[in-house]
């Protein structure tokens, strides 16, 4: 498969909120294949451009295209029936649904059994939750998580918790995976282990993006940094070039001194 | 094999509600059994009462849906029982259609009528919701009253047709709401696993995470709205086959508060036992107090207090006892 | 055309009068969602019970006092179910709005029976000592009722948005429905602003009752359903705008007496369907609100 035509991409996006520019014609590419982070400081951008990758937003200028096709318009729900899916900063599983339960929902989209299959025990709907459980339960376990997989989240640690979230992205073998900070609010060795998983996640034909404040985690993980400061980015490239940046170097250890 | 793992590495809480589960089913299955030989036992007026107490049960499991997969409270549901009610009536009476036809039409003229209200207020939720749905319960009896070439306006419908001819009339009233309120419990506990579910379910506490998995709030809204009313219909379709009789009086806006008022002391129990702890809440009290009606209101007001005052203060009150007797 | 006009003017008239009234009942619920954000369905019940403490306390039936004393007992025994209801529902609020507005159900449930269990559910009259005179100004017909009422709304409601707009207490009334998170931080009292507001409201109830009594007479439901009005003018207002109630509530009084005068005295409630649909489709935050900048 050609990596370069299986790419997330960005032209020109401007984004305004009450006059107030987001956004400066940003030009991205997420590629197939890699994993893309998405670093810089508090109120440079980030979470608005990751909000218009996933529909949530719709800037007032530019074009945002998967493989050639324009998303320009489309709602979170129908880029997720285009197999670009997202996780969520705060976790967003369902309290009242098993584990397991909240990663089929990862596979739903793949499905359509009607109505009459929701309320009575017909087979077609019956064949379809068990494939629906067969996809998400290896999901899991391909996270390690399959001893979890009958709990309540409520009884699972955070970090256990993303990882959920992320298994609930996979599931449904997405062609573009963003990550809204993962590892918010996870301790070291926790972080350690979504690094594993999102190392072992990288495959040729999925676009990871990741927004991300952990730059241990964006520096040993990803292929390419874009990195954003007041709506433009001022360096792209791979993570040994952007941590030589002069101006990522300034940005981020501070400009006071000068 | 993974399956067999995750299934044999469940924890010891996991293993604990298991057997709490496979308990209630049990006493699920007792229930039924005693309902089922009930009418046996029982004389002929509580035959008539426990069959209205099951069709109040399916109403009281439409608002509870509503509220577990919606996470939405409707004070108007009286509006879709009596859409389901006329519908049964108007066909026995004026055309002499019999059940086996009239309650799945009820049925779907529920569901329509749940996503014809559900369509407007698609945007509307919590207190806002709430409110149209009272306004909604108040046009009913209005409607009614003003149709009445149609509805028998004040006076009402009386419903005699048998569902199946020769057997006793009073067992048919009494078996067709159980079968109901069965079929309903059995349909809701196939929803809560199937896919639609699971998305209705995320969708009420994560809406945004829900739409990133391509389930639109609108529809759920719709879709919810829509079962919840079918079902409100069944329940109308039931209170006047099993009740014998329809007439506005049984749909005011007080009839819709008593509804809640059900599915709140069944704390939105979507199994058999806690809608027929809803139904018989309204059913038999106004039986027991039928001498002294006053005491209707306050005794609901105050189990509706209750319920609510022990959701909100018991599990703080367990909390500490656990930690006195941990201290200890 | 002159037909219409003369049928036209009392229409407007009488509907403005009966509007200040539910615009009374509104103001009370609005009040109380503002601060606390819990629609209070007990309003209307409490407001009844209310209405026929006074003719209990002035008719011999419990008291005999004059009207004068038995309005002020009442309303005394009112604060105090304002106060009972606040201490039941705000422990809730913190939990879930809807639950904490269901909990007023109940207590109007309880407010209904107790009504119904002290004075019975017969009809019973309850007047008010108004001046009793009737003139004619350009062909309308104004009484002496018309014009207490007027006079009671313009004061009550004028005292009202001064208390909010000038004292203290009102001030950090407004300060909490704006942000009670701030609010709180920058030292105002929560609990005592909220008791303002529930007190307040009870007491606007009962004079919306007093009010609406004489015109037809006093039942369990009277109030009640008088109440209902009163939320579709909360609903019409955007149920968070004390001026938009105050719109709303005369709207609502206008719009029915067309209503029932000109196309149906039968669909009354639901033509208040429609208005209540209408209005939270098209104008979700009132038709005060201001057309705020699109924001995402």
């Amino acid at each position: 498969m050609d990596v370069l035509t299986n790419a997330l991409t960005g032209q020109g996006i401007s984004l305004s909120f009450g006059g107030i520019k987001v956004l400066k014609g940003l030009d991205v590419s997420f590629r197939a294949g890699e994993i893309t982070g998405l670093i810089g400081p508090n109120g440079a951008g980030k979470t608005s451009l990751f909000n218009c990758l996933t529909g949530a937003y719709s800037p007032q200028e530019g074009q945002i295209a998967f493989a050639g096709q324009s998303l320009d318009g489309l709602s979170p729900a129908a880029r997720a029936s285009k197999g670009i899916v997202r996780s969520f900063q705060h976790v967003a599983l369902s309290p009242d649904l098993t584990v397991l339960e909240n990663v089929m929902i990862g596979v739903a989209r793949n499905h359509d059994t009607g109505w009459l299959n929701a309320f009575l025990p017909l087979p077609r709907g019956c064949a379809e939750r068990a494939e629906m459980e067969r996809a998400a339960m290896g999901a899991l376990a391909d996270l390690g998580l399959a001893d979890a997989a009958h709990s309540l989240p409520d009884a699972l640690p955070p970090g256990m918790l993303r990882l959920v979230e992320i298994a609930r992205a996979i599931v449904g073998k997405p062609d573009v995976l963003l990550l809204d900070e993962p590892a918010a609010g996870l301790n070291n060795s926790e972080t350690r282990d979504l690094m594993q998983t999102l190392q072992k996640l990288r495959s040729g034909g999925l676009v990871m993006v990741v927004v991300e404040h952990d730059m241990d985690l964006v520096m040993s993980i990803c292929d390419r940094i874009y990195v954003l400061n007041f709506g433009e980015f001022v360096a792209c490239g791979a993570p040994d070039e952007v941590r030589r940046d002069p101006d990522v170097i300034r940005i981020y250890l501070g400009s006071d001194d000068d | 094999m993974s399956d067999q793992n995750a299934t044999l590495g469940l924890s010891s809480v996991d293993r604990s509600g298991l057997r709490g589960m496979v308990s209630a089913r049990v006493g699920t299955w007792l229930l039924i059994a005693i309902a089922l030989c009930l009418p046996m036992v029982v004389g002929g007026s509580w035959v008539f009462a426990l069959g209205v107490c099951f069709a109040n049960a399916i109403g009281v499991l439409s608002v509870s849906v509503l509220v577990r997969y919606g996470g939405e409270v409707s004070i108007g549901h009286t509006f879709f029982s009596a859409v389901g009610a006329y519908t049964v009536a108007i066909l026995d009476t004026r055309y002499g259609i019999p059940l086996w036809f009239s309650v799945p039409l009820a049925l779907a003229f529920g569901v329509v009528a749940g996503i014809l209200f559900a369509w407007p207020s698609r945007r509307l939720s919590g207190i806002y919701l709430a409110v149209s749905t009272l306004a909604l319960a108040l046009a009913v009896p209005e409607i009614i009253n003003n149709a009445d070439s149609l509805t028998g306006g004040y006076e009402g419908l009386y419903v005699s047709k048998p569902l199946v001819p020769g057997v006793k009339m009073s067992l048919q009233r009494y078996y067709a709401a159980l079968a109901v309120l069965l079929a309903v419990t059995y349909g809701l506990s196939r929803l809560r696993h199937s896919r639609q579910g699971l998305t209705l379910l995320l969708a009420k506490s994560h809406p945004a995470a829900a739409d990133a998995f391509g389930t639109r709030r609108v529809w759920a809204r719709i879709a919810v709205m829509g079962i919840s009313g079918g079902i409100a219909a069944l329940c109308g379709a039931m209170l006047a086959f099993a009740g014998s009789t329809v007439s506005p009086s049984g749909f005011t806006f007080w009839a819709a508060i008593f509804l809640l008022v059900g599915s709140v002391v069944s704390v939105y129990g979507l199994t058999f036992p806690r809608a027929l702890i809803g139904g018989a809440f309204l059913t038999l009290i106004p039986q027991f107090l039928s001498a002294s009606g006053a005491w209707i209101p306050v005794l609901y007001g105050v189990a509706l207090l209750g319920v609510i005052l022990a959701g909100h203060y018991l599990p703080q009150l367990t909390q500490a006892m656990g930690r006195r007797k941990g201290g200890a | 055309m002159s037909g219409l006009l003369q049928d036209l003017f009392p229409l407007v008239w009488s509907g403005m009068i009966t509007g200040c009234l539910y615009a009374l009942g509104a103001l009370g619920l609005v009040m109380i969602f503002k601060c606390s954000k819990v629609v209070n369905f007990s309003h209307g019940n409490v407001a009844g019970f209310a209405a026929f403490l006074i003719y209990g306390f002035s008719s011999g039936v419990l008291l005999e006092l004059s009207w004068g004393a038995a309005v002020l007992l009442t309303i005394l025994a009112v604060i105090a179910i304002a106060f009972l209801t606040y201490a039941i529902v705000s422990p809730l609020v913190f939990e879930s709005d809807l639950t904490a507005t269901i909990a007023t159900l109940g207590i109007g449930l309880i407010a209904q029976g107790a009504t119904l269990l002290i004075f019975g559910a017969d009809i019973v009259s309850l007047d008010l000592p108004v001046p009793r005179f009737s003139t004619a100004v350009l062909g309308l017909r104004i009484t002496g009722y018309d014009l207490t009422v007027l006079a009671v709304a313009v004061v009550t409601i004028g005292a009202l948005f001064f208390v909010i707009d000038f004292t203290k207490l009102g001030i950090a009334f407004r300060a909490i429905s704006e942000n009670p998170f701030a609010a709180e931080v920058c030292g105002l009292n929560l609990r005592s602003v909220h008791l303002f507001a529930w007190i307040v409201a009870a007491i606007l109830g009962v004079v919306g009752a007093l009010l609406i009594v004489p015109t037809t007479f006093l039942s369990v439901t009277t109030v009640a359903a008088f109440m209902l009005q009163a939320f579709a003018a909360a609903v019409i207002g955007g149920f968070a705008s004390l001026p938009g109630a105050l719109v709303g509530g005369i709207l609502v009084g206008v719009l029915m007496n067309l209503f029932t005068f000109y196309v149906s005295p039968e669909y009354s409630s639901t033509f208040l369907l429609g208005l209540i649909l209408l209005a939270l489709n098209i104008f979700p935050n009132g038709i005060l609100a201001r057309v705020e900048g699109f924001r995402v």
